[in-house]
């Protein structure tokens, strides 16, 4: 290999805070090669952002400390240039893609005017300067090649008027403008849907093929991973624990760490999966959905007077038995969260009826008993409890508001905690002293407080690392298995999906487009839609890369026409 | 844009109207006959019931409340039993004075306090924070008369550096007879001489006004920017390189301005509040103390006036934050008006 773009030998940092020093990077060596791709693979906390700020000169220092080590970029020492030497490199040698599109631009200015901003001082740097023409015309170039032909339309926008993929893509194009060498992506397309995230990895890997870049890629998930990265580090604690070619890492994993990442990873073909099954048989479902629709109406105008209807949910029909564990799979906006509001009785349908356990829910929620029937997990755990209150007071809410006697309560909660396996001894701490997989078990069993009969879970472990991930799955498969649980479980990760249910729906604009037992969904999805999304998911093997179903691209382009379109 | 000020400005009509509705009724379930209070303790029965008649306050509740709306539809507020005048001519002679104070107390604390919140976020943890911190806590803690007679007392009358009350100096013959407002018509006439001495009957009841603001403006423009500065997109400008202070004062500072903005609108309602105690303690010839006088004198017509004066004055400003806001967060206007 030729002399590497990047090479960061021994770098240890740390953090001085309050008096106390705590070193975040050991000894950590790592390098790109001239258009090599690299991926930093760890879990939140492990050191990935910290590593990426010191490469771009972002990390604040102080509290940043760096001890020891050296960064090489380009025959030049990054961490002895002196302040101006560095900022000529930000964006112009270097540029970064941070996770979340919407959060990565201003949301006051228009797109044209950030990008013309980005131009403008990296040409001041570089002492040369163009007119504002010639900048926009640049602009419109690099759009062109992150694949946004309406240049001048997306550069008069807000960054609210453009769709998640069209954002992600203005901000690749955004870390281009200045031709850097060295593009660092931080979890690109995580936070997008899963097709547009396919879409978005395509381009990347595009623009490192065609332009010469080099691409240092960080993240957690290795179905990216292993569509993206030539080479591999692996990163826990602060500390690079593997690295070495990508084959050898996803065939012959040597570090326990990675190993353990791997196996949790829901593989979403295979011999590995698991397939749920339910054997109870009831006389009468738990959750009877039947022709619901709901119309959500916006109004406009001076007055009020235009009245615009938009159907999120658009007549569903479905069936959970007791027992079930039932998957409603889509991409956001298909309506899956506000047919689970239906369900909970937080909304009422526009049309249609659901009944939970023979009960209409239009005639039930609100009362105590149906708050003892069904009861929900949120998504992210960090704010669905409440930071000033105690465990103790969290997990009470619902036994209080169902006429639980005060002087119980303390020993159900003991009893609750125990159930998640969380030490009794946390009862007294509050929300931030715990980890975010320990919160979210505090939400299950503040959710099974009152003893339901069906718990409905939206995307509950979609904010957690994936080893934390596994944990908290086989804790609601053990709990259901004990208490005789149903869910509804609600979420865009269909790996998961795969082994956590039984049964399966996918919901497109509003409609359930196909629905059965997981094995049958999985093995022989019969939509267009479910087979497009099957086939963007990224897996870890190659064999079960062989078996996605295969999707062409006009079949693709026929069901996700919307993906990149303005608005949304 | 447009849609979404004739929005605003239809809601805000909406809000007056409500607004003397509500304070005419008010002044008519308080307890007291207006006509007695106005004839004093020594009026027959006769003439009370004259006056009474004379008012109008004889007819039934609506039909008063007719009378009364159609008169101010016209900009017929009544007379007062006070002056003997059209509330209307009272009120426009004294607004000029406090619509110059509460002017001038909004400039200074824009002035003062966005600048102290910028210095408070950036050295952040240092002494500067702190002063800042002490600053606005002094600020929001003191009532506005404490620090008007305070600050009279030792700036004005042991130092004298400013003048003790008024709004000119008596020596100086002026007629504001454009815009009422000195420092207007002073520079249009080219009375610098004016402008001056305004300038310096302004500086000490407009400080003693805009203190309780300007601690609060001061405390959220700190944190609005403190918040701003954690967010993903100014660490994606600094990576691409945009230097530092387009980032602070461009990026953040368009960013972060929303809520004090917002504030300093709310803000205005109790800044003519204190005025009334403000302009009384430097014997402002203003509003409030034509308020004070109408109201211990139960003078109904011209409380009603006053108060939607007051009204007027905190729905105009509003309506300036809203526009400036839309124009500053296209987030504001694009979503009140739908899209596009």
């Amino acid at each position: 290999m030729s002399e590497p773009l990047l090479d960061i030998r021994n770098l240890t940092i740390g953090f001085r805070a309050y008096g106390q020093y705590r070193r975040v990077l050991h000894d950590v060596s790592l390098s790109v090669g001239q258009g090599e791709r690299v991926s930093l693979i760890g879990q939140s906390g492990s050191g990935k952002t910290v590593t990426m700020r010191t490469i771009i000169g972002t990390l604040p220092m102080p509290p940043g400390e760096v001890e020891s080590g050296s960064i090489q970029y380009d025959r030049s020492s990054l961490l002895d240039l002196n302040k101006i030497e560095r900022n000529k490199l930000k964006g112009t040698g270097i540029s970064i893609v941070l996770q979340d599109p919407m959060l990565s631009f201003n949301p006051v200015l228009t797109i044209g005017r950030q990008m013309d901003d980005i131009v403008r001082y990296g040409d001041a740097r570089l002492g040369q300067s163009r007119s504002r023409d010639a900048r926009r015309r640049h602009i419109i170039d690099t759009l062109d090649k992150v694949q946004l032909s309406d240049g001048d339309r997306i550069l008069d926008s807000y960054p609210m008027m453009l769709s998640g993929g069209m954002r992600q893509r203005v901000l690749i194009g955004m870390a281009l403008l200045n031709k850097p060498r060295l593009l660092i992506a931080d979890e690109p397309g995580t936070a997008l849907d899963v097709t547009t995230q396919d879409e978005i990895l395509a381009l990347l890997n595009r623009l490192v093929a065609q332009e010469g870049l080099s691409l240092l890629l960080i993240t957690h998930n290795l179905g990216v991973v292993r569509e993206m990265a030539d080479r591999i580090y692996v990163m826990d604690k602060g500390r690079i624990v593997e690295h070495g070619t990508r084959e050898a890492i996803f065939n012959a994993p040597q570090d326990d760490y990675t190993k353990r990442l791997m196996a949790a990873v829901p593989p979403l073909y295979g011999p590995d999966v698991v397939t749920i099954t339910n054997d109870k048989t009831a006389p009468k479902p738990a959750i009877a959905i039947e022709a619901v629709s709901k119309d959500f109406t916006s109004r406009s105008g001076i007055f009020n007077q235009h009245k615009t209807e938009h159907r999120a949910v658009d007549s569903v029909s479905i069936n959970v038995a007791q027992g079930d564990i039932f998957g409603l799979a889509g991409e956001s906006g298909s309506g899956k969260t506000t047919l689970a509001k239906m369900t909970l009785g937080l909304i009422d349908p526009t049309e249609g009826r659901i009944e939970i356990d023979g009960q209409d829910v239009g005639q039930t929620r609100g009362t105590a008993d149906f708050r003892k029937l069904i009861q929900i997990v949120y998504q992210n755990p960090g704010s669905s409890l409440n930071p000033r209150r105690t465990i103790t007071d969290q997990i009470a809410v619902p036994l209080k508001f169902t006429g639980h006697e005060s002087t119980r309560i303390k020993t159900r909660v003991c009893e609750l905690l125990e159930m998640v396996d969380l030490p009794a001894d946390m009862a007294n701490m509050y929300p931030h002293e715990l980890s975010g997989g320990q919160k979210q078990r505090v939400a299950i069993a503040r959710a099974l407080s009152v003893n339901p009969r069906i718990l409905v879970l939206d995307e509950p472990t979609s904010a957690l690392d994936v080893l934390v991930q596994s944990t908290v799955i086989d804790l609601l498969h053990r709990l259901r298995a004990e208490f005789d649980l149903t869910y509804l479980f609600i979420s865009h990760d269909l790996s998961l999906m795969r082994n956590f249910c039984n049964r399966v729906g996918v919901m497109l604009r509003g409609q359930i487009v196909e629905e059965g037992p997981v094995a049958d969904v999985f093995g022989t999805p019969q939509h267009a839609y479910t087979r497009a999304l099957l086939s963007a998911i990224p897996v870890t093997t190659d064999a079960a890369e062989a078996l996605k179903p295969k999707v062409s691209k006009e079949e693709r382009g026929a069901v996700l026409n919307r993906s990149t379109a303005i608005g949304g | 844009m447009v849609l979404y000020l004739l929005r605003r400005a239809a809601s805000l009509l909406l809000v007056l109207f409500g607004l003397a509705i509500l304070i005419f009724v008010i002044a008519r379930v308080v307890p007291g006959d207006p006509a007695r209070i106005a004839l004093g303790p020594m009026a027959t029965p006769e003439q009370v019931l004259e006056l009474r008649t004379e008012m109008g306050l004889d007819q039934p509740f609506l039909v008063q409340l007719g009378t009364y709306l159609s008169g101010l539809a016209q900009g017929d507020l009544g007379k007062s039993l006070l002056t003997s005048r059209p509330v209307m001519d009272d009120i426009l002679a004294a607004l000029p004075a406090t619509f110059e104070l509460v002017l001038f107390t909004i400039i200074l604390q824009i002035v003062i306090s966005i600048p102290l919140g910028i210095l408070a976020a950036v050295y952040r943890n240092t002494w500067i924070d702190n002063v800042t911190r002490v600053i606005s806590l002094i600020g929001v803690v003191t009532p506005g008369f404490v620090l008007a007679i305070l600050l009279q007392l030792v700036a004005a009358f042991y130092l004298g550096f400013f003048p003790i009350t008024g709004r000119l100096d008596p020596s100086i013959a002026f007629d504001a007879d454009i815009t009422g407002l000195l420092l207007v018509d002073g520079t249009l006439k080219g009375r610098w001489d004016v402008v001056a001495d305004a300038i310096r009957h302004l500086i000490l009841p407009s400080i003693a006004l805009a203190m309780a603001g300007i601690g609060q403006v001061v405390r959220i423009t700190r944190s609005a920017m403190i918040e701003v500065a954690s967010r993903d997109f100014i660490e994606a400008s600094r990576a691409y390189g945009i230097p530092e202070r387009v980032v602070r004062f461009r990026y953040m500072l368009r960013v972060a301005s929303v809520a004090p903005l917002t504030i300093l609108g709310l803000e205005f309602a109790s800044l003519i509040g204190n005025a009334f105690i403000v302009e009384f303690v430097f014997s402002w010839p203003g509003i409030a103390s034509y308020g004070v006088r109408t109201i211990l004198q139960k003078d109904l017509n011209a409380v009603i006036g006053v108060v939607l004066v007051s009204g007027v004055f905190f729905v105009i400003a509003n309506l300036v934050i809203d526009i400036v806001l839309g124009l500053l967060d296209p987030r504001h206007r694009l979503r009140e008006g739908g899209r596009k």
